[in-house]
């Protein structure tokens, strides 16, 4: 998956600005930077909830050019190849979990209903929430809400899962919850893409790690270089000791 | 007294039972179709041509809801067999009181509910379409499967209100000729003076009438947000 010269405005505000990134697969790349450095608007123009003004985007073999219109079936395409978790979940409300899961598979791929109900058990295993396949979204945690929803964006067989602050609305033994799902993925070389205000769950799982700050990369590359990078570059110093207070909470996983 | 509702009451319900309930109950119906129509059309974010189309169902809701139901009565009844366009339509538009009193309430009620069920199509929260877009689903999809079934048990009550205000005003049909219950009641009372206990009584029968309605509308309440967690709403 890869990026060139995406530019995105809202108003006069300039939210991206020629973002150039490659997102590597079968790999975790983990955005972080601070509140409304655009870290958000990046990761869900790969869904292409948000439409950059320009740029080039490329993922597996499509390419889509956001100076030109953009096709209804290359809109499809790229949704077909990269599944979208929400930070409050945005499961359907009228649905079951176990609906919630093969809502796409059968509506979207088509999938006969068996077998899509088959594998939707499989997912819900993995998330370990077999056992609530029946139960209304209303009737769940927040934590198996999330851990739901990246269910319901696994079994649409996605290149990549784009998860956009996944763990913020939950408490912190909820997250380590949802981090563990995220943590055996990774370890299956399911490519993921992380937007997240949790460094200490970033160090431990990120190979790339992405610093956004006012619409700009100002970091790319390996996890380790980032941390180490703390003394040397001021906005990745100011940027992990301000978070680092915030940033402690009991339960998440630490090295 | 006793006499005058053993003789009243089986003539009120017979005309409640041909003609309140017919009226009520088809023009709710053709109401509720156009009212999802109207309500679709205005949120359709299509262009070009479709503008125009916007327009005019936007004129239809302007003019039904800023005019009183008696004079659009009047209109579509005593007022449309004078419309006539000379070498197109010579003899004007008449209709029966009846398809008349089906026609004006349809519209009526369209006019509203469409205001009820596009409030209620809003108030689907965004994230839902995000999550239904981002799976891939259209448009269409989207709207049939994820948001109109929300936004159905948002109008369960603001639609049955929508309903027994129709029941009410069926009675207006009286002015245009339909021998529905009130409309009996007046007849009955010319006869014996007793304008007090006929019109009290078929105040019940309508009450009756919208009482039956209400329970439905709470049976359908708890059916649409059997979903729910009870502990929502306290």
């Amino acid at each position: 998956m890869q990026l060139q010269g995406l530019n995105k405005t809202f108003g006069s505000n300039r939210v991206l600005q020629d973002i150039t990134v490659e997102l590597p697969e079968k790999a975790t790349t983990v955005i972080v930077g601070p509140s409304g450095s655009g870290k958000s608007t990046l990761l869900r123009s790969l869904n292409l909830l948000e439409r950059p003004e320009s740029g080039l985007y490329q993922v597996a073999d499509l390419n889509i050019d956001f100076s030109k219109k953009i096709s209804s079936k290359q809109v499809l395409d790229v949704r077909k190849k990269t599944g979208m978790v929400f930070q409050d979940y945005n499961l359907f409300p009228h649905k079951t979990v176990l609906q919630n899961v093969i809502e796409g598979p059968v509506q979207v791929l088509k999938q006969d209903k068996n077998a899509a109900t088959k594998e939707a058990y499989e997912l819900l295993d993995k998330v370990g929430l077999k056992e609530k396949a029946d139960f209304y979204p209303d009737q769940l945690s927040g934590g198996q809400a999330q851990r739901v929803a990246i269910a319901r964006s696994l079994a649409m067989h996605p290149e990549y899962i784009l998860l956009d602050e996944p763990t913020s609305a939950l408490d912190p033994e909820l997250e380590a919850e949802v981090l563990k799902v995220l943590a055996d993925l990774a370890n299956e070389k399911q490519s993921l893409i992380i937007v997240t205000h949790n460094l200490f769950f970033a160090r431990q799982i990120a190979s790339k790690i992405v610093f956004v700050e006012d619409g700009q990369i100002i970091f790319d590359g390996s996890s380790q270089e980032f941390f180490d990078q703390r003394q040397g570059n001021p906005r990745i110093h100011d940027f992990i000791s301000s978070m680092s207070f915030t940033g402690i909470k009991e339960g998440t996983p630490q090295e | 007294m006793w006499d005058i509702i053993t003789y009243s009451l089986p003539q009120i319900l017979s005309a409640g039972v041909k003609f309140t309930i017919p009226l009520a109950l088809i023009a709710f119906a053709i109401g509720l179709a156009l009212a999802l129509v109207t309500a679709l059309v205005r949120i359709s974010h299509r262009g070009g041509v479709f503008v125009i189309v916007k327009g005019i169902f936007r004129f239809y809701v302007w003019l039904f809801r800023s005019t009183p139901l008696i004079v659009q009565l009047f209109i579509v009844y005593f007022g449309l067999p004078y419309l006539t366009i000379p070498g197109i339509l010579e003899n004007g538009v008449k209709f029966s009181p009846f398809i008349a009193g089906i026609i004006t309430f349809s519209l009526n009620t369209g006019a509203y509910a469409s205001e009820t069920i596009r409030a209620s199509i809003s108030s689907v929260p965004n994230g839902q379409w995000e999550a239904a877009s981002s799976i891939g689903m259209t448009r269409g999809q989207t709207l049939r499967r994820i948001v109109l079934p929300q936004a159905f048990r948002i109008s369960v009550p603001p639609l049955a209100n929508s309903f027994i205000s129709l029941v009410k005003d069926t009675s207006l049909a009286a002015s245009i000729t339909i021998v529905e219950m009130f409309e009996v009641s007046q007849q009955i009372a010319a006869e014996n003076y007793q304008p007090l206990i006929m019109y009290t009584l078929v105040a019940l029968v309508y009450a009756i009438f919208c009482s039956i309605l209400t329970v439905g509308q709470n049976y359908l309440e708890k059916r649409t947000n059997r979903h729910l967690n009870q502990t929502e709403g306290e």
